[in-house]
């Protein structure tokens, strides 16, 4: 999975493209932790535009990062939800643990 | 090379002394142990006795010659690898091809450079040193991988004790479960409660192997514990989750599927939090009616977080309950074509009534089409019949009575607080099955003490009118007013009264419940005349059922105060 990263004033778009699975891990903590470490970004925005897979440990990895950005006062949404990764966000019922765009 | 290679035991087998002194001495230089052998039949000899690491041979020699005991040599057991070098002369080359062919692995023109010899004796020490690391690893890995095979068994031995149960052997359920390694994330639970209920239980903890099937481990004791105490499921499920958030990390959790199937009142109540659809299954093949999830996996949320909230609905036709993980769905043809939610539709549609899980099952071989799953695979498939059954499963305590029993009384008074919050009866119920002499008799206790308590509760005070559940949509409704009434209980109090005595030579116990209730019309719902009657048939048999569990059953004060006595 390719993730860039975006910034603009106090909000940090991060980008996926790919599969988000289990050999995700590595990548997405780095990306996310990156920015959780800039005191001047509030928002994390996470894009799954161009994401095609999505398992149970991703979801996992989302909990994580929610943990770490509630204990820094950060807040975390998530965009651009198509198709099977929309579903499995769904029927986890995500959107009662984020803000979903 | 900065390798600190290991010294050698090297033979050297020549029936020329001053070859021979001359190799051993760059060798001995070298840091390595020399032994000598004067022809073949001494060099079988010594390889035998001093396990050499690297053998110098003579071609030449007198008796056996060196390419004949090289052959010998190599015909020995062994378990590494023990280069042999030959010493040739330099017109020889069909003797080097002779010497390679019989088991030799390199060669030396006679005579001999030193700073070749000294070149070819540090080159093999380094091929000797990483031949020893190797060899230490292989015997590593297998002494890891015993070990892991050894855990491996006797944890899915463990997990199978653990996971076994009664009830999923109950003649209603038929169920899979498929692990895409050597363990299952996936959990089956199935066990009936007191008052016949039939619970289930289809959970996938995320990820899969041995740390998923540990993830979802808890979950079988408290689901079972709390099942045969009659716990409803949103109770069940708190719990479950409460125990998961304790015991795991952030990012592991458990996706769920609580089901209790109550047949003799014909409901089903569902909590689904975080696996697909839930179905009803009619004998048509249609699906009559789906649940999904409504909540977040368990053990995501914190306590005070976290819903329990169920849906209820009552049913009128007969079918089936289907109820599987995603791996089901998500099981992909070779073309990466999901089998998806359509797809198991259609194979549930296909086959009859008691035919779906095999049906489930061979569709699911034909979409992976000999390939292995990539995840683990659960589903439960369980009849729901309508019956007219007035008599309860449970057998009767077949105990003689105990005549040296002790009398004892018990007196309890809820208030608002404890009636919107606690689980009574299943709280009762496990205090009584402490008692000796009432353990057998827990399903009837249950079975009277549900329908008396939840009577004085819905009718006494919260005053809800039953007919409303016999109008169409009626129950859904009912449970509604139930909720939102209960939720709004500031005043009104349940009592009730336990007296356990002999009475006539036998041991009885003796309930009273008394609400603060204006009354209901009970007696419209013991007279048997009414038994044609749709809303009677539906909602009067409760009462006659305890009515036909106890020695007696009267209901005085309008309603709001009831008397049983049961035989123990």
């Amino acid at each position: 999975m390719l993730i860039t990263e975006k910034i603009d004033d106090h909000m940090a778009r991060l980008s996926l493209d790919g599969r988000f699975d289990f050999h995700s891990h590595r990548d997405f903590r780095s990306a996310y932790d990156a920015v959780l470490a800039r005191p001047e970004i509030h928002q994390i925005a996470i894009d799954f535009g161009r994401v095609d897979y999505l398992d149970s440990s991703a979801l996992g990895m989302l909990l994580l990062l929610r943990e770490k950005a509630e204990a820094g006062n950060k807040k975390v949404k998530l965009t651009n939800l198509t198709g099977s990764v929309k579903q499995v966000l769904e029927i986890a019922n995500f959107g009662k643990l984020f803000t979903i765009e | 090379m900065g390798t600190v290679t290991k010294p050698l035991t090297i033979l050297v087998v020549d029936d020329t002394p001053a070859d021979v002194a001359q190799l051993e001495a760059v060798a001995r230089q070298l840091g390595h142990a020399v032994i000598v052998a004067g022809d073949g039949i001494e060099a079988i000899e010594k390889y035998r006795s001093a396990s050499p690491d690297l053998i110098f041979m003579d071609i030449l020699m007198p008796g056996l010659d060196g390419i004949e005991a090289a052959r010998q040599v190599r015909a020995l057991p062994c378990d590494r690898w023990v280069p042999i070098v030959f010493f040739a002369a330099p017109d020889s080359m069909a003797g080097i091809l002779r010497g390679l062919e019989a088991g030799g692995d390199d060669y030396l023109v006679k005579p001999a450079d030193l700073q070749v010899i000294r070149a070819k004796i540090k080159a093999y020490a380094r091929a000797l040193t990483l031949q020893d690391e190797s060899r230490r690893y292989a015997r590593e890995l297998a002494a890891w991988r015993d070990d892991a095979e050894e855990q491996s068994q006797l944890g899915q031995y463990i997990i199978g004790r653990l996971l076994d149960s009664a009830g999923l052997r109950d003649p209603m359920v038929q169920w899979l479960n498929t692990p895409a390694q050597s363990f299952s994330g996936d959990l089956v639970c199935a066990s009936r409660g007191p008052g016949d209920i039939l619970y289930l239980m289809l959970a996938d903890a995320a990820g899969h192997g041995l740390s998923a099937a540990l993830t979802a481990l808890p979950l079988t004791q408290v689901f079972h514990g709390m099942v045969a105490k009659g716990f409803p499921i949103h109770t069940i499920a708190e719990e479950l989750n409460g125990k998961l958030k304790a015991f795991l990390p952030i990012d592991r959790f458990v996706a769920a599927s609580l089901v209790a199937l109550d047949t003799r009142n014909q409901t089903i109540e569902i909590w689904n939090g975080g696996n697909p659809d839930v179905l009803f299954i009619n004998d048509q093949g249609e699906v009559a009616m789906r649940w999904p999830s409504r909540h977040p996996p368990l053990g995501i949320l914190p306590p005070a977080l976290f819903s329990g909230a169920t849906e209820v609905v009552s049913y009128q036709h007969p079918g089936e309950m289907v109820l599987f993980s995603d791996g089901i769905i998500e099981a992909e043809n070779p073309d990466g074509q999901r089998l998806n939610m359509h797809g198991l539709e259609a194979l549930l549609a296909q086959a009859p009534s008691g035919e779906r899980l095999p049906a489930i099952e061979a569709g699911v071989a034909r979409q992976l089409a000999g390939r292995r799953e990539h995840d683990d695979l659960s589903a439960i498939v369980v009849k729901v019949p309508i019956e007219r059954r007035q008599t309860v499963r449970s057998s009767q305590a077949a105990s003689a009575p105990d005549r040296h029993v002790s009398e004892w009384r018990m007196e309890l008074s809820w208030g608002p607080e404890e009636l919107r919050s606690m689980d009574v009866v299943p709280a009762l119920l496990g205090f009584m099955g402490q008692i000796k002499g009432l353990q057998t008799h827990q399903g009837q206790l249950f079975l009277i003490l549900a329908e008396l308590f939840n009577n004085a509760l819905d009718h006494g005070v919260l005053g809800l009118d039953s007919r409303t559940k016999s109008l169409d949509g009626g129950f859904e409704r009912y449970l509604e007013e139930r909720e939102g009434h209960l939720n709004e209980l500031r005043d009104g109090r349940i009592d009730m009264a336990f007296h356990r005595h002999l009475l006539d030579g036998r041991t009885v116990l003796d309930i009273r419940i008394k609400d603060s209730g204006v009354g209901f019309d009970w007696s419209a719902f013991l007279d048997s005349s009414n038994d044609d009657q749709g809303l009677y048939q539906t909602h009067g048999r409760g009462i006659r059922l305890v009515r036909n569990l106890c020695q007696e059953l009267s209901y005085g004060d309008n309603g709001s105060a009831v008397f049983a006595r049961y035989a123990l």
